[in-house]
């Protein structure tokens, strides 16, 4: 057979440009995820002390966070680093560094019944 | 009166139009740039859309461009020495 040369097909070389994951974060990923989850709710605590301090009515959505959003601090850590995906067969769950532009947009909690 | 104020730390390239728009409307257009606006529920719900991309802190009052920048300027280390005038 053609793999049992020096130069055997691998993934890449076969198919061309080959990006992958891993399958789970490192736990210096998951350090920086704590922190910006930190910041996030940093971000969300000073307008609501802001807010409260001038005694205006929350918009809705600070609100809404406010009530429905788990801090860093309350999540589990089943909920920072991993989401549900109905494609992972037993589990249901991928690492959360599988979503788009997973730095920059908040995934906190799970849809009802997971 | 007290002021957001709000830092872009986090660039918003490749995000979604409305959160780009977003930032647009905060006057936000670099990253570690620094706005100032009043600390009202709209500037709040405008942040809100934001708050993965921004650094916010409550101030009483809003600097000027110059006191910003005057504010990451590091102090030179050196000071010229002028002549007395005879």
């Amino acid at each position: 057979m053609f793999s049992l040369g020096p130069f055997r097909p691998t993934s890449s070389l076969s198919g061309g440009l080959l990006w992958k994951i891993p399958w789970r974060m490192s736990k210096h990923q998951k350090r920086r995820q704590r922190l910006r989850l930190k910041a996030v709710d940093n971000v969300v605590d000073t307008i609501t002390k802001a807010l409260a301090k001038r005694g205006d009515k929350l918009p809705d959505q600070i609100q809404r966070w406010n009530e429905e959003m788990p801090k860093e601090n309350e999540m589990v850590a089943r909920d920072k680093y991993t989401m549900f995906d109905r494609k992972v067969e037993k589990t249901y769950r991928k690492g959360i560094h599988k979503l788009p532009k997973w730095t920059r947009v908040s995934q906190r909690i799970n849809p009802p019944g997971y | 009166m007290s002021f957001f104020r709000i830092t872009l730390h986090r660039s918003g390239i490749g995000l979604p139009h409305r959160t780009r728009g977003v930032l647009r409307a905060l006057g936000l257009k670099k990253r570690n740039q620094v706005v100032f606006h009043p600390a009202e529920p709209q500037f709040a719900g405008m942040i809100m859309k934001v708050k993965e991309l921004v650094k916010v802190e409550e101030v009483p009052r809003a600097l000027t461009r110059d006191e910003v920048k005057a504010e990451r300027t590091p102090d030179p280390g050196f000071w010229v020495e002028r002549m007395v005038p005879r």
